[in-house]
């Protein structure tokens, strides 16, 4: 399917672009570990293509550039011509690759074109992490200015804006949005709940993506119904209230600043750990990299909703009705807390009590397709129709076979992408939800929560 | 000839051992090296060992491999066998490695090595039409794949006509030498070509791992070496 992945950048610098395209990796080279793993993927790499097997976008777009060895290669040619003894003994002799400004844009559409699943690791025999390269391939072309617009201009109002956030949401809305959600919660459903802010002393800050509270009220006020029904310890820090790091899909750096950020929050308000709401890159970059930039054993925990939920149910402490979703329900698995084996069985355990039809996509957890929007690439709208109709239409098919009518994928950039997916797809009896939209519906509200004047409280304590 | 046949698996083999060994050993030793300073640097030194070491065996036995671009995958299991199998547990090989001295592993019957050399001759031929047969292949293949496999399939095939004189349209001790003298060239390129994965394929997912686990001051000494220090974003 020949559909263009091309984005808008900022305006870029292209004086002396190759030499400073090397000089960006030689300096990434020098202070991290990444010259190990080009190393090595240059020694056992076979280019055998058994990656492209697994590959979403590939499997659709049938194009070679989205065979995920191939991609790596772009970045080893470079590095074995420039970074190796044998490639500069090569160049002595004259016959040899040179990197110029063509190779690099080739590089700025290539990494792009992934969604960074990381699906390609699980079949490569020698277990290149081909994720990984493109990672690194990216950070190198943003040191040299090239970055999707969308992914630094939400990066650069999150870490130096006046609003400190990627969706610019000042504290002023922020908490006229909390307190309205708190009032639609009491007024609708007849349940107290609770955003608290800027409380000290708690057990945990919470960090959704800060896009939640512009669009999924639902999952905010299910988060918050969790919380109040299993008394938990938690508070909005309004120096920093977004999980959201496009770090992690563009530059160590960024990421680091980011995590940092959160980490400070909890600092700053005395709190123990952090809970990220349901966003699959902010729960990775946070439980992976908190630790790496942030104090190793010394940095706080870090806790996605969805652990905090299972945990809670399975103790005892929340109670959840079975059998209160009837249409036919499926899972997606976010691909940053799925691919590692970290959130696979948790939601679905809930699902299968709270839903009488509960039907799984094949295949699933750690195998699970992609929705088409990893790697930063959902901000980018620009790109919609490679996004859907060729990074999306495994999952479009996916979906298509279970006969869900609710998806439900607990995380704010899947659920942007599958909404599109469904549209392009022409699956429009599907309707893409977060695990805790549902639970609103489940949760047994103890007697506290439960508001005892009007129709609706009525309707709440009877189960309505 | 019978001269050049002692020379091949004399001094010379024992030189491209000597060169292999040396060089593999290299190899490991460096890579083991990177691994500890990359592990002393990362940020977060907790790593999951036994998920890596489940998924770095499960690839030594057959997998998926009806699922997966299934005659190429199966092609590169069989040749696998035959090429680690055959080297060490044929009579003749044990003999020239244990030097004279008595063999303290078991010898593989003669048919039975004949039959797994035949049978990774195939997969090789398959090998190269799956790396031809397809543009999308093509464009994946170096020079280099070709090379090793074309170099593999003439010291197998040579190594069976040799054993099978027979079937040979050449001089058996022709056959012979030639075998010797490839074997000894892909012992001495086995360090410096993508073979060396047959000894350090135990690490590559450790490797990748480990480049997940950043070192906690990599982003501000980036920075510092690319003067953005305090450079808006």
């Amino acid at each position: 399917m020949a559909i263009e992945c091309s984005y808008y950048l900022e305006d870029v610098d292209t004086t002396n672009l190759p030499e400073r395209f090397l000089e960006a990796l030689a300096a990434i080279l020098s202070h991290s570990n990444y010259a190990m793993v080009l190393d090595t993927a240059c020694r056992v790499s076979t280019r055998c293509g058994r990656c492209s097997t697994s590959c979403p976008v590939y499997q659709t777009s049938g194009d070679d550039r989205d065979i995920p060895c191939q991609r790596s290669e772009l970045l080893l040619k470079v590095y074995r011509r420039y970074f190796t003894p044998l490639g500069n003994l090569g160049a002595r002799f004259g016959r040899s690759f040179e990197i110029d400004e063509a190779h690099i844009n080739t590089m700025a559409e290539e990494f792009y074109r992934c969604t960074a699943c990381r699906r390609c690791t699980l079949e490569c025999p020698m277990g290149i992490d081909h994720g990984l390269i493109t990672h690194l391939g990216r950070w190198v072309l943003a040191e040299v200015g090239i970055i999707p617009k969308a992914l630094v201009v939400a990066t650069r109002e999150q870490l130096e804006g006046a609003t400190r956030n990627t969706s610019a949401i000042p504290k002023a809305a922020l908490l006229d949005t909390c307190e309205f959600l708190e009032e639609d919660c009491a007024d609708e459903i007849g349940l107290k709940i609770e955003f608290p802010i800027d409380r000290e002393g708690t057990e945990f800050v919470f960090f959704p993506a800060v896009s939640d509270y512009l669009l999924e009220p639902d999952t905010l006020i299910g988060n918050a119904a969790v919380m109040a029904a299993t008394s938990g310890s938690w508070t909005i820090g309004t120096s920093a209230y977004d999980g959201i790091n496009y770090g992690l899909f563009y530059s160590d750096r960024m990421l680091d600043r980011i995590v940092s950020m959160e980490a400070e929050e909890v600092r700053r308000l005395g709190a123990k750990k952090i809970l990220i709401g349901e966003c699959g890159h902010a729960s990775r970059s946070a439980k992976f990299f908190v630790r790496t930039f942030c104090g190793a054993d010394d940095a706080p925990e870090v806790v996605n909703f969805m652990e905090y939920t299972h945990k809670a149910w399975k103790e005892g402490r929340l109670e959840l009705k079975a059998g209160v979703i009837p249409e036919r329900t499926t899972y997606h698995d976010p691909c940053n807390i799925a691919r590692s084996g970290w959130i696979i069985d948790q939601p679905r355990e809930i699902l299968r009590h709270i839903c009488t039809d509960y039907v799984d996509m094949t295949p699933k957890g750690r195998e699970n397709y992609c929705c088409g929007g990893g790697g930063g690439t959902v901000s980018i709208d620009e790109i919609r129709p490679f996004r859907t109709l060729v990074g999306g239409a495994k999952k479009a098919e996916q979906i298509r076979s279970t006969g869900a009518e609710l998806v439900v994928a607990p995380c704010a950039n899947c659920k942007k992408q599958l909404r599109e997916v469904c549209e392009d797809h022409g699956l429009d009896h599907v309707r893409v939800v977060g695990l805790h939209d549902l639970l609103i519906k489940a949760i047994v509200p103890p007697v506290e929560m439960v508001i005892v004047t009007g129709e609706a409280a009525v309707g709440a304590a009877s189960g309505v | 000839m019978d001269d050049w046949i002692e020379f091949a698996r004399g001094p010379l083999f024992r030189i491209a051992l000597t060169v292999c060994v040396l060089g593999i050993g290299f190899r490991i030793v460096t890579l083991v090296g990177q691994i500890a300073a990359a592990w002393r640097r990362a940020g977060d030194r907790r790593l999951p060992l036994g998920d890596l070491t489940a998924a770095t065996a499960s690839w030594l036995f057959p997998r998926r491999l009806w699922a997966k671009r299934p005659v190429y995958s199966s092609a590169s299991f069989l040749f696998h066998i035959g090429l680690v199998v055959v080297p060490l547990f044929l009579a003749g090989h044990v003999a020239l490695i244990a030097g004279g001295l008595p063999a303290r592993w078991p010898i593989l019957p003669e048919a039975v090595a004949d039959g797994l050399t035949a049978i990774s001759l195939v997969a090789i031929l398959a090998l190269i039409g799956g790396r031809l047969g397809s543009a999308s292949s093509r464009a994946l293949t170096r020079t280099g794949d070709l090379l090793i496999l074309s170099l593999l399939f003439g010291l197998l095939l040579f190594g069976w006509w040799a054993a099978n004189p027979a079937f040979s349209p050449f001089a058996a001790r022709t056959m012979f030498l030639l075998h010797i003298l490839l074997g000894n060239l892909m012992l001495v390129l086995a360090p410096i070509t993508k073979i060396a994965h047959c000894a350090i394929y135990p690490l590559t997912r450790l490797v990748f791992q480990l480049g997940w686990h950043f070192p906690a001051a990599t982003g501000r000494h980036v920075a510092q070496a690319l003067s953005k220090e305090g450079e808006p974003v």
